[in-house]
């Protein structure tokens, strides 16, 4: 047992894939290690703390715990374009910036109304600025929760090995 | 030294050679090593073991690191692969990425390969469908291609001795046009497939809606267990390779069964560059295999020679096979090798909604997909302004939608309680495809592969024939899709390349006629009797079937010839 807490904690389980870390005690970087994304670690908490505001926590589980930001990294960074991952970097930039105009606080600061107000006036608008950092960020953040080993064992149960089919199942 | 080399040879000689060890080539190893003859058996690609060479076999969703999509780079670097709809992060592995081997296109052309022991048995859709002799006359009759030199009743028995050893779950339809086999227990049409079926077959006298037929054990029988294969779990992971060997595939059936027989030889990373001829004798008298790991050129020798490499490679290795006696290619005194390919025409979908039946769903999965529509186009007359027609899948689904609007605890609970909508209906085409003199493979004077085999050209596209057969099933399967009910019908134009349907087919076409074919009823080369070619190179014509069953049945039949003659002292 004690070996599988000493992995825990050198690995990152996000959503049940292992991610692996970034330079040993290299300060401000991301915390997985990424190919083609340069993200520090303020927006990578920046980030965490956006996912969470989708898919919170509740009695269950929400993005923080699940590690999806660490998924929508690892997606964007292997999944996603060029022009992608730069509309992706720049939204995480301008992020703070765009809500201090219009709202007079940062993300961070913001109680947690503001943040999903303001997350769902972009969601709304399609010419936000940071609508297409978003969206993808989202679409990344529901694919790695419905696709996590929580929800697929505890939630959406997935079953490897059905065994059976009807096609009148009474509803 | 001279005693060393006959050892050498005698090592390397046996008394059939099967190319290939995919759907056909594992057939014939299978029927060789049964009937007691010392079996080469050469793949180009790894081994695969059964189980063994699953990797990804027993992996959950989140398990994989992309969750199951390949990443943006090998999109860019391997777009054709990426192309066909069974290449994903769980089957990536069992597909040859482009920039491997390159093949040159003339005209867009998806060339779907698998080299690996097991090819692409591993990969298929499992769909398996009888021709009928309403195929098999069909360029008799319309004028196209050459006349086939077998009819049903050549091949029905060979049929019977395929399905049963593969196992094919499948209803006795009473269907002409589809003929019926030996069959397991069907998997059945759910409450919205049944639905359809009732209307179409109350509105249409000749239109049928049947359970698709597949290759899976939905109750084996004891030849199936013999071969250690138990019942299909409904998984519908089939493309990852199936530990309980649900599906039919060579990894789990014919090649296990042909080694226990220890009859069989079977090497991997052998690369066949050409069957060799021998002039004095004047048959061929074995083949020239590049060791992949090696590079080494490495003789091997036999009585008989099947060619089963897939039928686009088996075209490229007999032109390829050149002697004084055979110019232009083994067997091609007409110049007609590599001519007349042809292949499925996939070129359209049709989905819509359906509000009925909402006191049903599925559970479970269903390995065979739904449902299956035979061709009712011209069949038993010429009645369209094109040739021949279509076929279709049909199929009914009902999982629940998700709501994925805004954000927190109202869009976490929307997710995790998602709600059953209506059923959703969908149908693709699978429409018979012209073979003509235009679509063709040759090849390349200068480029070679890293093993120093020429590349391919291939030059193959769609004609108006088949446009008209679409516009067909638009109109028809829209007319079907109303009549039943179905809401928000939509057609859609698939714009998939040729060679994305996988089921290339010819260039060395079956035929009576020297002249005009290339190979007679029996499979065997016209002008080189101990040369066969039993893969999709072999076929006359396509029909709308699902051919992998065809070219099993066509292969048994033709290793029991080849036996015939060797016993006889012919071959």
């Amino acid at each position: 047992m004690q070996r599988r807490t000493a992995l825990k904690q050198l690995f990152f389980i996000a959503g049940g894939i292992v991610l692996f870390p970034s330079c040993w005690g290299r300060a401000n970087k991301a915390s997985i290690a990424l190919r083609k994304l340069h993200i520090n670690a303020e927006q990578e908490n920046l980030l965490a703390e956006i996912v969470e505001s989708i898919i919170p926590e509740t009695d269950s589980p929400g993005g923080r715990t699940l590690h999806l930001h660490l998924f929508v990294l690892k997606m964007i960074d292997d999944c996603h374009s060029e022009e992608d991952q730069q509309v992706f970097v720049q939204g995480l930039k301008d992020w703070d910036q765009e809500m201090n105009d219009t709202v007079g606080k940062s993300f961070l600061l913001a109680s947690s109304d503001q943040r999903q107000s303001y997350l769902m006036d972009i969601e709304k608008d399609k010419a936000h600025p940071l609508s297409g950092f978003f969206m993808m960020t989202k679409r990344r953040a529901i694919q790695g929760y419905l696709n996590s080993a929580y929800v697929m064992k505890n939630k959406l149960i997935y079953e490897l090995v059905p065994g059976r089919y009807n096609g009148y199942a009474k509803v | 030294m001279a005693n060393i080399n006959i050892d050498s040879i005698k090592e390397r000689t046996f008394d059939a050679i099967v190319i290939g060890s995919g759907i056909s080539g594992g057939w014939a190893a299978k029927e060789f090593c049964e009937k007691g003859l010392r079996t080469l058996v050469l793949e180009r690609g790894r081994d695969v073991k059964h189980v063994k060479d699953y990797p990804t076999t027993n992996m959950y969703p989140y398990e994989f690191e992309h969750r199951l999509e390949m990443p943006y780079e090998d999109k860019q670097k391997n777009p054709i692969a990426n192309r066909c709809y069974a290449y994903r992060e769980d089957s990536a592995h069992f597909f040859v990425k482009d920039d491997e081997h390159p093949y040159i296109q003339e005209k867009e052309f998806d060339w779907i390969r698998g080299y690996q022991v097991g090819g692409k048995s591993l990969l298929w859709a499992r769909q398996v469908q009888r021709w009928s002799d309403f195929d098999f006359e069909g360029p008799a009759r319309d004028g196209f291609a050459v006349d086939w030199p077998i009819r049903y009743r050549d091949l029905a028995p060979w049929y019977d001795h395929v399905e049963r050893f593969i196992g094919v779950a499948g209803n006795r339809d009473g269907v002409a046009e589809l003929p019926d086999g030996d069959f397991l227990p069907a998997y059945p049409l759910n409450a919205v497939e049944n639905h359809f079926k009732r209307v179409v077959a109350s509105k249409y006298d000749n239109r049928h809606v049947i359970s698709a037929r597949c290759a899976h054990l939905s109750q084996p029988a004891p030849i199936h267990l013999e071969q250690g294969r138990v019942q299909c779990q409904n998984r519908v992971l089939c493309q990852r390779g199936c530990p309980f060997g649900g599906y039919f595939s060579s990894n789990a059936s014919t090649l296990p069964w042909a080694e226990k027989t220890g009859n069989m030889t079977l090497r991997p990373f052998s690369v066949v560059e050409s069957i060799i001829y021998d002039e004095q004798k004047g048959k061929a008298v074995g083949v020239r295999v590049i060791d992949t790991n090696t590079k080494e050129a490495i003789d091997f020798y036999s009585r008989v020679i099947f060619v089963n490499a897939s039928a686009l490679n088996s075209n490229l290795i007999l032109l390829n096979s050149i002697s004084n006696r055979f110019a232009n290619g083994l067997g091609n005194d007409n110049g007609l090798l590599g001519k007349y390919i042809a292949f499925h025409s996939y070129t359209a979908v049709i989905t819509g909604e359906y509000d009925g039946e909402l006191a049903y769903r599925t559970d479970g999965r269903n390995p065979a997909g739904g449902g299956y529509i035979p061709r009712f186009r011209n069949v038993y007359r010429q009645e369209t302004d094109f040739l021949r027609g279509w076929a279709a899948t049909f199929n009914a689904s009902r999982n629940p939608s998700t709501d994925t609007s805004g954000v927190g605890v109202s869009l976490k609970n929307r997710l995790l309680h998602s709600k059953l909508g209506n059923w959703r209906v969908g149908s693709h085409m699978m429409a018979e495809t012209i073979p003509k003199e235009s679509n063709k493979v040759w090849l390349d004077t200068a480029k070679k592969d890293q093993w120093g085999v020429p590349l391919l050209h291939i030059d193959v596209a769609y004609d108006d024939n088949d446009w008209k057969i679409r516009a067909d099933y638009f109109e028809q399967m829209t007319a079907m899709f109303e009549a039943a009910g179905f809401q928000n019908v939509k057609t859609r134009n698939d714009d998939r390349r040729p060679g994305n349907d996988i089921h290339e087919m010819g260039g060395a076409r079956m035929g009576h006629d020297p002249k005009t074919s290339l190979l007679n009823k029996w499979n065997q080369l016209h002008s080189c009797e101990n040369v066969f070619v039993t893969d999709g190179a072999c076929m006359t014509s396509t029909a709308t079937q699902n051919p992998s069953l065809t070219y099993m049945a066509l292969t048994a039949r033709a290793v029991d010839y080849a036996f015939t003659l060797m016993k006889k002292g012919v071959l």
